[in-house]
């Protein structure tokens, strides 16, 4: 599914920065990665760039099968829209709009049609309990909701990849246990997924943790989340 | 691409700051309305102007005698020139004029009943109509019948005619028999008053005046021309005409002075040149108004944008195309100044057209000597048209330097942008 080949990034500002030394990492399809590594260990470029949020400097990457690299931005925006979902520590949802709006919005850019679109994002919501709040703004739910709304969203185009970049730090642990259930159960249908977390608890829930240090891959370590026990809290 | 969608984010982008839509789109409408006003009264100056030449025909000549301002051949400067029959025999000898008409010009007197009036009396032949723009307000000109049989008719001025009739409770004098200097003239027309001086005016036939006083001394003789259409050919001709009438009357082919030759077409050309300019100056002016407007979408747009880029961010990450985005700010932005420019544009047309219809009820602005200088001060369609063309052109301008910004911006700076 993912396919990094020596990649490197440097951000280019008063003091260049050399984020990402050579990364090479094979992600399979249905795989649960998790990147692990402290802040500034070049974990979240890393996603951006798996995303096509970001550019890199050097390497190959491909997803998919297709190389991604020098893409228009138009290639990147299909790229992104049939293949990628997004999940955000910071939600990242559009304010004035409603949890069914925010759902739709991506099929709005696959130029669904309204009806079926409001259908389909109606469905999602549905599924992760959301139903009552389909209506409302963002800032009338509460984190967690917020969350499962962004995850109804990323999931609402059928893409074969969800990237989460922190997907529980801004819930509590409770919350956040019950985020990493669905996530989970979402992987559980085929969908590949890779989490950026810094949070141990977090990568624990999943089968191979990448630990990212400077800018390089320290070491890729498999790992069994079904003899993790869920009941204790995760934090 | 442009479906309901795309109007209703559009829209809704536009309701959530209402105020802000409104104050800026007022800048808009300001400018597009005084450009319309400006632009009608610029109208009204140039319809008001040309309405008091529009009966005229353009190819027409006057020669008025003069004084002459140089010495020439032992004669002294300030020498009255009198054209003659000579001139005339001159003026039908070239192959470029067309039919002459000497005026001759008699002072006098106008009596009706007890009434009197001083008057100019005027001889002058049926074209005089046409070449000087007298419009009849009643009954006709003098015709070639008056020319052929010399009849004792006239043309009096509509102010003479009332002035006249003041107390006598009838309104023309058409079918009756006044006398001018003593001599019975039958009125069978009234025009309108000339736009200068006290003084009244009548027109008799050429011929008649000839035969009763053996006129051969003429202060204006007037003619059309044909095959003179440009400025620079009637330039050339009257250099010409001048060297000969000179040559004539012996006075410097230099002197400016010694007669007056006059172009209706060179006149006419140099009044259409004039409120051209004045057109040219009043868009410049307008633009130059718009142009702040323009200025002000285009800073909210900026703001707009900035506040937005965290959305825009998020769009892009779910999948928006750039010209998606570029599209929303570019619309968004002709959508404020159209909307606005409209409204602008009708509020400007129904002051103008209010204000024409107005003047059109109370006889119009003039002078108060019958000469109109502002007549039906509105824009036509084209002008509209035209308007419209700098609305859209100055939305699209205003909104694309913000959107070709946050289209250029990387998504993932775009979300993280604070």
């Amino acid at each position: 599914m993912i396919k990094l080949e020596n990649i490197n990034k440097t951000y280019f500002g008063a003091q260049p920065l050399h984020v990402l030394k050579g990364i090479n990492l094979n992600v399979e399809e249905g795989e649960l990665v998790s990147i692990m590594g402290a802040s500034g260990s070049g974990k979240s470029t890393l996603l951006n760039i798996i995303g096509i949020l970001d550019n890199y400097d050097e390497g190959n990457y491909y997803l998919a099968g297709k190389l991604v690299k020098n893409l228009s931005e138009n290639q990147a925006a299909e790229f992104r829209n049939k293949l990628i979902g997004f999940i955000f520590q910071s939600f990242n949802l559009i304010p004035f709009k409603t949890a069914l709006e925010n759902v739709a919005l991506p099929l709005f850019y696959q130029g669904v049609n309204r009806k079926k679109r409001n259908m389909m994002a109606m469905e999602y919501l549905e599924r992760f309990g959301l139903k009552d709040w389909a209506d409302h703004y963002p800032n009338e739910l509460s984190g967690g909701q917020k969350q499962r709304v962004s995850i109804a969203r990323a999931l609402v185009t059928s893409p074969k990849l969800i990237l989460a970049d922190e997907p529980t730090g801004a819930l509590d642990s409770k919350t956040s246990a019950e985020v990493m259930q669905i996530l989970r159960e979402v992987n559980a249908t085929g969908i590949t997924m890779v989490i950026v977390t810094h949070e141990r608890g977090i990568a624990n829930l999943t089968k191979k943790i990448v630990h990212l240090k400077d800018g390089i891959i320290e070491s890729i370590e498999e790992n069994d989340p079904d003899k993790m026990d869920f009941t204790k809290e995760i934090k | 691409m442009f479906n309901r969608d795309f109007w209703s984010e559009i829209f809704m982008a536009l309701r959530r700051n209402k105020l802000r839509t409104v104050l800026t789109g007022f800048a808009i409408s300001w400018g597009i309305f005084m450009l319309i006003i400006l632009l009608s009264a610029g109208n009204g100056l140039k319809n008001g102007v040309t309405s008091n030449f529009a009966d005229r025909i353009k190819n027409t000549y006057t020669i008025w005698s003069s004084s002459t301002e140089l010495p020439y051949k032992g004669h002294k400067a300030g020498r009255f020139i009198m054209l003659t029959n000579k001139d005339i025999q001159l003026l039908e000898s070239l192959y470029q004029v067309e039919e002459v008409s000497p005026t001759v010009s008699k002072g006098g007197t106008l009596i009706f009943g007890e009434k009197s009036r001083t008057i100019g009396l005027d001889g002058v032949k049926p074209i005089f109509k046409s070449i000087e723009g007298i419009k009849i307000l009643e009954g006709r000109f003098i015709n070639e019948n008056d020319m052929k049989n010399k009849t004792k008719v006239v043309v009096i001025d509509v102010d003479s005619n009332d002035e006249l009739l003041r107390t006598t409770g009838e309104t023309t004098l058409i079918g009756k028999t006044v006398f001018i200097n003593g001599l019975s003239f039958t009125v069978v027309g009234v025009c309108k008053a000339q736009m200068w001086g006290e003084r009244g005016l009548a027109y008799a036939p050429y011929t008649t005046l000839q035969a009763l006083y053996n006129e051969n001394e003429y202060y204006q003789i007037t003619f059309t021309t044909k095959g003179l259409n440009t400025k620079e050919e009637n330039e050339a001709f009257a250099k010409e005409l001048r060297k000969k009438i000179a040559a004539l009357h012996e006075f410097s082919p230099e002197d400016k002075r010694g007669v007056w030759i006059d172009s209706e077409m060179v006149n006419s050309l140099e009044t259409l040149r004039i409120f051209n300019t004045i057109n040219i100056f009043i868009w410049v002016i307008g633009i130059a108004m718009l142009i702040s407007g323009v200025v002000g979408v285009s800073n909210i747009m900026r703001i707009t944008v900035k506040e937005r880029t965290n959305e825009i961010g998020i769009r892009k990450a779910l999948g928006a195309k750039p010209r998606s985005i570029l599209l929303s700010i570019v619309m968004e932005s002709l959508v404020i100044t159209t909307i606005f420019g409209y409204i602008g544009m009708i509020c400007g047309i129904g002051v103008t057209e209010v204000i024409s219809s107005i003047m059109e009820s109370s006889g119009g602005l003039g002078d108060g000597n019958g000469m109109s200088v502002f007549v039906d001060p509105t824009v036509d369609m084209s002008i509209v048209l035209m308007a419209t063309l700098v609305l859209i052109v100055s939305g699209v301008a205003a909104g694309f330097a913000p959107a070709w910004n946050s289209v250029k911006v990387k998504p993932i700076e775009a979300m993280n942008y604070r």
